[in-house]
């Protein structure tokens, strides 16, 4: 990590999976954290739904321009999306991708196939070791809800220790983002979440 | 509803904000009474968080205006009657509300003026780039430009004082980044009351006819000449001089806006921060000549670090040539001119220009193609359904129709697979556009305009009394979805609500049409999705040329609101599918309608053994609407499931 960069987090995936929503929950964490300046930024294209969707964060002491250079962490909701946004990855960056795939019209329009897991694990691979396949979306349903997937990823992260926040601070980040209905279900995707990324830990980073 | 951080009243207390957010707090924390606009990205959630902080502070009276022309001169009347009022807009509204606004700064104002111009490096979504700096010198105005949350909401609030000092309109210009960016922000005091609306009868000041305006134009002359002097002590602008030395050379800096937060990441970086001078700049016009000229005196080399065209460059190469300095000043000989610059870029210039060693690690190379996620029209749109309708006519007819298109999320038309739209410029330009086209169109190549409700009453009406008045024989579609879809489902007058949610009075678009000339016979209203009804409809309205200006108002509410309105009615969601026996594979309902919902699936081995392709609907996307079921599977293997 670059110190006067901050921390930054890259979210992507595709409109309605909640990768702006994640970005604006780890942004709140990171300012109930204390001591951090937060910066974040969205791009997103025209159409309200089926479209490339990247959330920038970025927060530490120093930090002031909203957009990342290379991400310490990419969540990537889908797939493919992971491979859309790797420039913003280098060989320091842990990745934690969800096998969630989401076909786009344009595979039939413009001919171009969806690429090959297998491909595409080999790719990132070739980018950065740390590397992180999660079956985020069978997670989310077991967990009761698949819209919990983000919350699956942010455990995750967490549980591997590549979120430098405290965790009294991450929760009230969720309990403050969540509708109170769903706090369950999202405290049981959480716990899954972590659990994964405890092993991870271990696999990767210790 | 939870009082939101940016309408608490809680002065000191530390919020993450949206860039559009802490603007809006700005505007309440500097005591705006009038705030009008029309929406576009990325200016939209201002108005609509000035919405939501309405309710909980009603002193704001607040409204979305029919176009930036009318939400300039509707704020403009409440600055000239004294109450601080703010207008709202994207770059290239600004264009529209040029004429008020050209004039305007000539009178001036009584209570503080400030106008948005939220920028679009990149054209994420907007038709053009263009840099509205340039408006201040064009109009004689100052421009302000913010580089943080934080600072956004501190230069709003300051800009209403700012503009009662000198009784002038003030250009408030963003980009997207910082409009669409979240950062720390300290609430500060709320302002709710300021003095009260008063009319001032001085037709010397207010009237814009020559004899006045001559005059006019010298006090605009002489307040530019006040603000230029104060520029240099503005409080968003700031001078760090070094006398230390990086690569044998004094560097130098000059940037604004987000650029300039950038450059700071940038030389944190390189931890030449407290090694370089720097020139942060908040009022980029007119510029602060005093402060340009310490820089250039006190630097040997300089680095303009700005977006988009070289405005602040020209003015520093304009005021170095008249101090007689001549020292390297670089801007667009390092930066690009079009487009956003990447975190990357900033950090291989500066270093280039400081002599560092510095290199990205690059990528492995990568032989993936990846599939583009091209902007889509969503499922269940009923802009969809009549591009297809029309599509089809034009196969029944062996005609081909040019269509002269408009801004909104019909505009998506032009992709694949429907491809239809053939020109397009700007807000309400179909009809204008259509005007001059219709009157060289064939039998085989009939000329259509396109538009939607809110573009049409934004400014498509001139168009259609032009074409009436001049006898320019044009079919106009208006795509009535009952919303400005793409800048967020906003309400136009077609819906009859107004911003703030309460019941406003509603246009009926075919008497407004009526209003305009278009004989009764000329008009026609169908429901986009009855497909039957729209082919036999529109056969007729294109049929019908040489009868003089037609309307056919294809009318179906947008999709994204339908799923709501169906919820409220507890009506369940029907379910459409293929059957997978009639299902040949054809796929026109992929590469030709185009519906998201569809997806090709590997079907069941056949009798000869072999597995053939076949379409399928996706139940998580597919909306119902049921559009696909009538009129485009040729084999009729689309059907509703329990009918």
């Amino acid at each position: 990590m670059e110190n006067s960069q901050g921390y930054n987090i890259l979210t992507v995936g595709v409109g309605g999976q909640g990768v702006i929503f994640s970005c604006k929950l780890l942004a709140a964490a990171a300012l109930e954290d204390g001591g951090n300046q937060v910066r974040t930024a969205e791009t997103h294209g025209m159409a309200q739904r089926g479209g490339t969707v990247i959330g920038y964060l970025r927060f530490g002491p120093k930090v002031s321009g909203p957009l990342i250079h290379k991400a310490d962490v990419m969540l990537s909701f889908e797939l493919s999306e992971a491979l859309r946004s790797i420039k913003y990855a280098d060989s320091h960056t842990s990745l934690f991708v969800s096998t969630d795939v989401i076909i786009p019209p344009s595979v039939y329009t413009y001919k171009i196939p969806y690429p090959e897991q297998e491909k595409t694990l080999k790719y990132l691979n070739k980018v950065t070791k740390n590397v992180h396949l999660i079956n985020a979306r069978e997670m989310a349903v077991k967990a009761g809800n698949s819209k919990t997937l983000n919350v699956i990823l942010i455990g995750a992260m967490f549980g591997a220790g590549k979120l430098p926040i405290k965790e009294e601070s991450l929760k009230n980040a969720i309990i403050k983002f969540v509708p109170a209905k769903a706090k369950e279900v999202n405290d049981v995707a959480f716990k899954m979440g972590y659990e994964i990324g405890q092993k991870i830990k271990e696999e990767f980073y210790e | 509803m939870n009082k939101p951080d940016y309408a608490e009243d809680t002065p000191g207390k530390e919020v993450i904000l949206m860039g559009n957010e802490a603007i809006a707090r700005g505007i309440l924390e500097g005591g705006v009474i009038v705030g009008a606009a029309y929406p576009g990205t990325p200016s939209s959630e201002i108005i609509e968080t000035l919405v939501k902080i309405q309710k909980f502070h009603p002193h704001l009276i607040l409204e979305l205006s029919i176009n930036e022309k009318v939400a300039f001169e509707v704020s403009y009347g409440g600055a000239i009657s004294d109450l601080r009022s703010v207008a709202i807009m994207k770059h290239v509204g600004l264009n529209v509300a040029s004429d008020a606004f050209m004039t305007a700064c000539y009178s001036g104002t009584r209570g503080g003026f400030v106008v948005i111009s939220a920028d679009d490096p990149n054209c994420y979504s907007s038709q053009n780039e263009q840099d509205n700096r340039y408006f201040g010198p064009h109009a004689l105005v100052p421009v302000i430009e913010p580089s943080s949350p934080n600072e956004a909401k501190e230069m709003m609030k300051g800009a209403f004082e700012l503009s009662e000092k000198h009784n002038s309109i003030i250009l408030y210009r963003t980009t997207t980044r910082l409009n669409h960016g979240r950062g720390n922000v300290t609430l500060g005091d709320i302002k709710t009351s300021g003095r009260p609306a008063s009319y001032e009868r001085n037709p010397n000041k207010w009237v814009c006819v020559p004899s006045n305006s001559r005059v006019m134009r010298i006090e605009l002359l002489a307040r530019l000449e006040k603000f230029s002097e104060e520029s240099n002590t503005y409080p968003f602008t700031s001078i760090k001089l070094s006398e230390e030395k990086v690569d044998g050379k004094k560097l130098g800096f000059i940037s604004a806006g987000v650029p300039y937060s950038h450059l700071v990441d940038a030389l944190n970086h390189f931890n030449i921060i407290d090694k370089v001078s720097i020139l942060k700049i908040g009022m980029v016009y007119p510029p602060p000549t005093k402060l340009i000229t310490q820089l250039l005196e006190h630097c040997d080399e300089i680095l303009i670090v700005e977006e988009l065209e070289p405005f602040i460059e020209n003015l520093v190469k304009q005021i170095a040539f008249d101090a007689k300095i001549q020292k390297p000043v670089h801007g667009k000989d390092t930066f690009p001119i079009p487009g956003e610059f990447p975190v990357g870029l900033y950090l291989e210039k500066v270093a280039q220009f400081a002599g560092i060693d510095y290199k990205t690690e690059e990528l492995p190379e990568s032989d993936i193609a990846l599939p583009p996620r091209l902007p889509l029209l969503c499922p269940g749109c009923s802009h969809r359904s009549t591009y297809w309708a029309l599509k089809k006519v034009e196969q029944k007819l062996k005609i081909k129709t040019f269509k002269s298109g408009d801004i909104g999320c019909y505009t998506l038309g032009v992709y694949k697979p429907l491809q239809s739209m053939d020109a397009q410029i700007c807000m309400g330009s179909s009809i204008g556009v259509g005007n001059a086209l219709a009157k060289f169109q064939t039998e085989k190549e009939p000329v259509v305009a396109i538009i939607g409700d809110s573009t049409f009453f934004h400014s498509g009406v001139p168009g259609l009394i032009n074409a009436v008045y001049n006898q320019n024989d044009l079919l106009v579609i208006i795509m009535d979805n009952r919303s400005t879809s793409m800048t967020g489902m906003q309400p136009n007058p077609g819906t009859g609500v107004k911003i703030t949610g309460e019941p406003g009075n509603r246009i009926i678009l075919e008497d407004l049409v009526k209003g305009c000339g278009v004989l009764e016979e000329n008009i026609w209203i169908e429901d986009a999705n009855d497909t039957p009804k729209m082919l036999e409809k529109l056969e007729e309205a294109i049929l019908a040329r040489g009868n003089g200006v037609r309307v056919f108002i294809s009318r179906h509410v947008c999709s994204l609101l339908e799923i709501g309105q169906w919820k409220r009615q507890g009506k369940k969601t029907p379910v459409v599918k293929v059957d997978p026996d009639k299902c040949v594979g054809c796929m026109t309902c992929i590469r030709q309608f185009g519906c998201p919902a569809f997806v090709e699936i590997e079907g069941e081995p056949e009798q000869d053994g072999r597995k053939r392709k076949k379409s399928s609907i996706d139940p998580d996307v597919c909306r119902g609407c049921g559009v696909c079921v009538i009129g485009v599977c040729p084999y009729g293997a689309i059907y509703f499931e329990g009918e």
